[in-house]
């Protein structure tokens, strides 16, 4: 077990509701857990399957337990699946030097289908993030994970994507056991597809 | 979760703090668990539920939360170990039995009620503090702070409540219930009890005056056994300048802004888990060593009221001091706590500003997401019936034009309150408020209310409280309609089964209880529709609507919630938009449907002015279609469907 | 009638301006022609709403709306005549011909309200192919009138009675024009359908209208009645079920005549006065000026109709009509029009001083 880069290390994980950023956190927790570290991951739903923000922190530590809270500015890395919410969290956890990586597939707000609300360009909102962060990981997820079989499948890209990016202290190989422990076997060949194609995009 | 019960002791693992609940109470050897699910609290009885069968307890969902603790209170007077389970609302409906069961005092059988409050409301319509109830009936108090207190405060828990003879409250927060974090499971128990109630003994609460006496004396002795329990700690310095008097996730807070403000050696932390009754050594020696006193705890200030109470009664030995928390104004009254929240408090005490991130990078941050990042509002989820039924509401309601008034309360149906629900409901409170609410509001037309009145309520809300307000509109004749918003699930809270859906909590098919033969037990006239068919639906209602003044009548708008829909194989259709058709902005629809009908998988494209599908997010309900003026939107039966 | 709000001003949504100046204000005679345009506009029972807001100006729905207040209908009735090149100065309107008429068959007679001129003549422009279809009003649910579309002689007299109420007839003309279709359509309408139909076929934005809006036969009308509020008048009367048919004989009679399925019963004018509806103190029209055939009783010979031609087209049928000896007809003077034009003036003067008391003269 090798030393944490932070202590603290601050890793949020954002999503809208549905897009299963509570069950990538999870993965992520087990896998850290399996691996020796003191994880503290910090979950905000209960409206999440109602198409509103939803964020995951996850917090790791050699011994001693964090609160589920990562301060502002404080996240060394932000993962979002949708690239919106990537910079919601931003704004609000993020600092010259976080990492972010996002999915690049917008969800429509209902405020925004309504014509209430604009929804950014994508080149502007790309822009945005990459003026932000430290670097930027623009993932074409949700296209990848339709191709290998299903929307949601973008969630496992990203974790490939974290993996790659060196972000946690954590292999291929743990987080692929730690998928392994909590789907069916035949749902296995998706996600380890999954899980790979994300560490290619993320090495591109 | 799957089976707790299936955990290596101490192998650790990741759980969260409800699932640590459950394994905590499964140590302590639990023999009955009951609740009624609501967020923060649901996981809680649906692990142990997981676990029954192979735990050889009993786990089940029950109507309501009072009926959930007087039923483990039953078990507890047959001697076994039990446990209620609830969210801080739930705490309420079950009061009026916790007051009387304080003064009979439980059995043999240790008895935990466990609430999960929600500071900040992220899954509630009201952010109470369900800690009042300790103070309210004279009951001992546990705060965890990580989950793997959360386990080990409920084997004490277990062992207090037997050791004085009552209620012992444990109180989770959302941030500690659906936190996960490394827990290390110890060894379940093997032997299990066998229930008995021995005939000669009573549990009644009379006489009243008396058994108050023992009830205080019961919480008297508590305060000794929780003073030896080690869930009440100090650290940092001697005589430190500060001290702060924390429980639950405040402790962790206060512990990290410690960190920010590099505070650590000028500052104390008295860690509370056993909040009430107040630990009064404790508090004497470490009041003794600060002039300078704060209080971390979420929602009310309980603590910071009590101790005050607790120093007016030992000043003169103690000397001047200051307090600093909710009162003073350095936390907040509304609201979870946060590091920063407490950093920028004690900050202020110690003169010490709290790190900031270079305020340029800040003032851009700013600007970009004030500019780029609209909000983003939760609703109802694609497909799902709700929508449909409050677009019919609204439609019907409208062409009626009597200024119909809709009452509603607590469920996915609330949100028929906010914009995808067209703001369509007037009055939003508790559990079978609506129905009460109706019951009034029918009774004031010989007054000269003339507006007609519909009540919403969900399928689970309608047995949880709606029955006594069902009752009482047929008994005293009150004018309204009823409409039960039947989506067969107890799906805000996590999809439980409820006695309309006739499952019970471990997955056994249990006695169905059907909507309709309650109306009709009742002798209330009813209709059956479905809300995705909205023609027959805006007619039913109307119709009914017209028939004001004959007391209360019922529609049954049932379809089942779309999220379940999607675990049993998805909808029926292939949804998609002919753009040769649509009219877009123009005059004749100007997009009805991405404006209006606000479901998530039916968007805008602004370049080409039409609408389109949103093939990731569209569940395939069809009822878009059916409002289409133009035809435009097309319903194909899927693939699957047909093969 | 109480005093209308100024007009909103221009740049305020179409439909916003409706709803506060017509519907909002109680002054919608629900007559359809805002309905089934869009999805905004529904009618249910007689009645007229619009749940949500649409935003955008310029739209039919207020264009149409013979209620509307800017141009009220006094401007745009002159307006259409202009554009018509027709003379209105004569109280009932532009006249090219004036009958009393009658349809030889008798089973035609027996189904109709009066003399069942206007299924004859529908029925024949049905079966010539002058139209290929006919928007007329029937009873919906609960007895309150709809449109409906119908295209064969049968459906034609299973429309035939008067129902005096309010019915929206004209969504049902909106939703045949929404359809990729290019025949004729045929309406028979009260004179505020009237108005609207021919506001249709002169609107920029609706040119399936002006294409195919093929024949209006217009019913004269003193007054209309809220459909929910004569139900409710009705049921204190003790009368249920379906109104089959209704009619107001001529003074002194005092009454207003109603068959429902148990056969006929009057209710004392006062009582019916209770449903009418406000909006239709605005109107100006007794006889249904634009239409191209306009059709109504004969004062003093039951089972007779007048029937005033208005258009060459209105011509052109009612002389076929004549020439396949399916009506019999006398010639009316100005002496058999007399009382017509009196109570045809007075509402005249009635209509237009209360669109001067509203603020468009």
């Amino acid at each position: 077990m090798s030393k944490l880069m932070y202590e603290p290390l601050d890793i949020i994980i954002t999503g809208v509701g549905g897009q299963g950023n509570v069950l990538a956190s999870h993965i992520l927790g087990n896998a850290l857990v399996d691996a020796g570290w003191q994880v503290t991951v910090g979950e905000t739903y209960g409206l999440s399957q109602r198409g509103g923000s939803v964020m995951s922190m996850v917090r790791i530590t050699s011994e001693k337990p964090s609160s589920p809270m990562i301060p502002e500015n404080g996240a060394h890395a932000i993962v979002s699946l949708e690239p919106l919410e990537a910079l919601r969290v931003a704004g609000v956890y993020g600092n010259p030097d976080t990492v972010i990586i996002t999915n690049s597939r917008p969800m429509m707000p209902i405020n925004v289908i309504s014509g209430e609300n604009k929804y950014p360009a994508i080149d502007e909102l790309r822009g945005a993030l990459e003026e932000l962060g430290g670097k930027l990981y623009w993932l074409d997820a949700t296209d990848e994970a339709m191709k290998i079989g299903a929307p949601i499948l973008a969630n496992v890209i990203i974790l490939g994507a974290m993996v790659q990016a060196g972000i946690m202290p954590l292999s291929a190989e743990q987080v692929e056991k730690a998928i392994a422990g909590m789907f069916p076997e035949d749902k296995m060949p998706a996600n380890r597809e999954a899980l790979s194609k994300g560490m290619q995009m993320a090495a591109a | 979760m799957p089976d707790l019960t299936k955990l290596t002791p101490g192998k650790t693992i990741l759980m969260q703090g409800n699932e640590a609940i459950s394994r905590g109470a499964l140590e302590a050897g639990v023999q009955f668990c009951a609740a009624y699910p609501g967020n923060p609290s649901s996981e809680i009885l649906q692990n142990l539920a997981e676990s029954a069968k192979s735990a050889g307890i009993y786990a089940e969902w029950s109507a309501n939360e009072k009926v959930a603790m007087e039923s483990a209170a039953a078990a507890s007077f047959s001697g076994l170990r039990a446990m209620a389970s609830m969210k801080q609302n739930g705490v309420n409906v079950a009061q009026d039995f916790i007051c009387n069961l304080t003064i009979s005092g439980i059995g043999t059988g240790g008895l935990v009620l466990l609430t999960a409050d929600d500071p900040s409301a992220i899954s509630s319509t009201n952010e109470q503090d369900a800690r009042f109830i300790a103070r309210l009936a004279s009951l001992p108090l546990l705060e965890p702070t990580t989950p793997d207190e959360c386990r080990r405060i409920m084997k004490f828990a277990f062992e207090l409540s037997e050791a004085i003879g009552n209620i012992v409250v444990v109180r989770s927060v959302s941030r500690l219930s659906h936190t996960r974090s490394n827990v290390t499971p110890e060894a379940l128990p093997t032997d299990r009890r066998k229930p008995y109630w021995d005939p000669k003994t009573n549990h009644f609460n009379m006489p009243v005056v008396p058994k108050h006496k023992v009830m205080l004396e019961k919480l008297a002795k508590a305060e000794g056994i929780m003073a030896a329990s080690g869930f009440n700690a100090y650290s940092g310095p001697e005589k430190p300048e500060l001290l702060v008097i924390a429980s639950a996730s405040a402790v962790l807070y206060t512990e990290e802004a410690l960190g920010m403000l590099g505070a650590t050696d000028r500052v104390g932390i008295l860690k509370l888990g056993c909040t009430w009754p107040l630990p009064s050594e404790l508090l004497l020696k470490h009041l003794a060593a600060a002039e300078q006193i704060m209080f971390g705890e979420e929602i009310d200030p309980i603590i910071e009221d009590q101790v005050k109470a607790f120093y007016a009664q030992h000043s003169p030995e103690l000397g001047p001091k200051r307090f600093f928390g909710k009162a003073s104004g350095h936390l907040p009254m509304i609201g979870e706590l946060s590091p920063g929240l407490m950093a920028s408090a004690m900050g202020k005490v110690l003169g010490v500003e709290p790190p900031k991130v270079d305020t340029a990078w800040q003032a851009k941050a700013a600007e970009l997401v004030g500019e780029l990042a609209p909000p983003r509002e939760f609703g109802f989820c694609p497909g799902c019936p709700h929508r449909a039924s409050f677009w019919s509401i609204k439609q019907v309601l409208a062409v009626d034009g009597r200024d119909g008034i809709v009452s509603g309360d607590i469920g996915c149906y609330t949100l028929g309150a906010m914009s995808t629900g067209f703001k369509r409901v007037n009055s939003v409170h508790c559990m079978g408020s609506g129905l009460g609410v109706g019951c009034g509001l029918g009774q004031l037309g010989p007054q000269g209310f003339d507006q007609p009145v519909l009540t919403v309520v969900g399928d689970s809300t309608f047995f949880h409280a709606g029955l006594p307000g069902l009752l009482n509109a047929r008994w005293n004749q009150s004018d309204f309609l009823l409409c039960v918003l039947d989506n067969s699930a107890t799906a805000m809270t996590g999809f439980q089964p409820h006695p309309g859906t006739g499952v019970k909590a471990t997955g056994q098919e249990g006695n169905q209880v059907k909507v309709e033969d309650v109306l009709a037990g009742l002798g209330i006239p009813y209709d059956i529709v479905d809300p995705y068919d909205l023609e027959a639906t805006q007619e039913a209602i109307y119709e009914s609507l017209q028939q004001k003044g004959g007391g209360i009548r019922a529609l049954i708008l049932r379809r089942l919630c779309a999220l379940v829909q999607n675990k049993r194989g998805g909808h029926p259709y292939t949804m998609s938009v002919d753009q040769d058709i649509c009219r877009g902005e123009e005059c004749g629809c100007n997009r009805f449907c991405s404006r209006v009908f606000r479901c998530p998988g039916l968007i805008f494209d602004e370049k080409a002015g039409k609408a389109v599908i949103d093939e990731v997010v569209c569940a395939g309900c069809g009822v878009c279609a059916q409002i289409c003026p133009a035809g435009a939107i097309k319903a194909e039966p899927k693939k699957e469907a047909a093969a | 009638m109480t005093p209308q709000p100024a007009a909103s001003p221009a740049s305020v949504a179409s439909l916003d301006r409706l709803k506060e100046q017509v519907i909002d204000a109680g002054l919608c005679v629900a007559c359809g022609a805002c309905v089934k345009l869009c999805p905004h506009m529904i009618f249910r029972d007689g009645m007229v709403a619009a749940p949500d807001a649409c935003g955008l100006e310029g739209g039919r729905c207020y264009d149409l709306c013979p209620q509307a207040a800017n141009p009220g209908q006094p401007a745009k009735r002159g307006d259409l005549f202009n554009k018509r090149g027709q003379d209105a100065s004569n109280p009932l309107g532009p006249v090219l011909a004036a009958y009393a008429a009658r349809a030889v068959e008798g089973a035609v007679r027996d189904a109709a309200q009066y003399g069942g001129v206007v299924s004859t003549l529908l029925y024949l422009a049905l079966d010539q192919g002058l139209i290929g279809e006919a928007v007329l009003t029937e009873a919906g649910l609960r007895g309150a009138p709809q449109g409906v579309r119908v295209n064969t002689a049968a459906g034609v007299l299973a429309a035939a009675k008067s129902l005096y109420a309010a019915g929206g007839a004209l969504s049902a003309l909106n939703q045949a024009l929404a359809e990729d279709a290019s025949h004729k359509l045929g309406v028979v309408g009260l004179p505020c359908q009237s108005l609207a139909a021919a506001s249709m076929t002169v609107h920029e934005k609706y040119t399936q209208a002006a294409q195919r809006i093929g024949l209006v036969i217009g019913l004269f009308c003193t007054m209309n009645m809220d459909a929910r509020g004569l139900r409710e008048v009705l049921k204190q009367a003790g009368i249920n079920g379906p109104v089959q048919r209704g009619d107001f004989p001529p003074p002194p009679a005092g009454v207003f005549q109603v068959w429902t399925d148990s056969g006929m019963s009057e209710i004392p004018l006062d009582d019916v006065y209770q449903a009418k509806l406000p909006g239709c103190a605005l109107c100006p029209d007794l006889t249904a000026e634009l239409a191209d055939i306009s059709v109504g009783a004969v004062e003093g010979r039951p089972g007779w109709n007048t029937v005033l031609v208005r258009t060459a087209a209105g011509k052109e049928l009612m002389d076929l009509a004549r020439d396949k000896g399916l009506l019999e007809y006398e010639e009316l003077d100005r002496e058999g029009l007399a009382g017509l034009s009196v109570a045809a003036q007075n509402k005249r003067q009635r209509g237009l001083a209360a669109w001067k008391e509203r603020g468009d003269a």
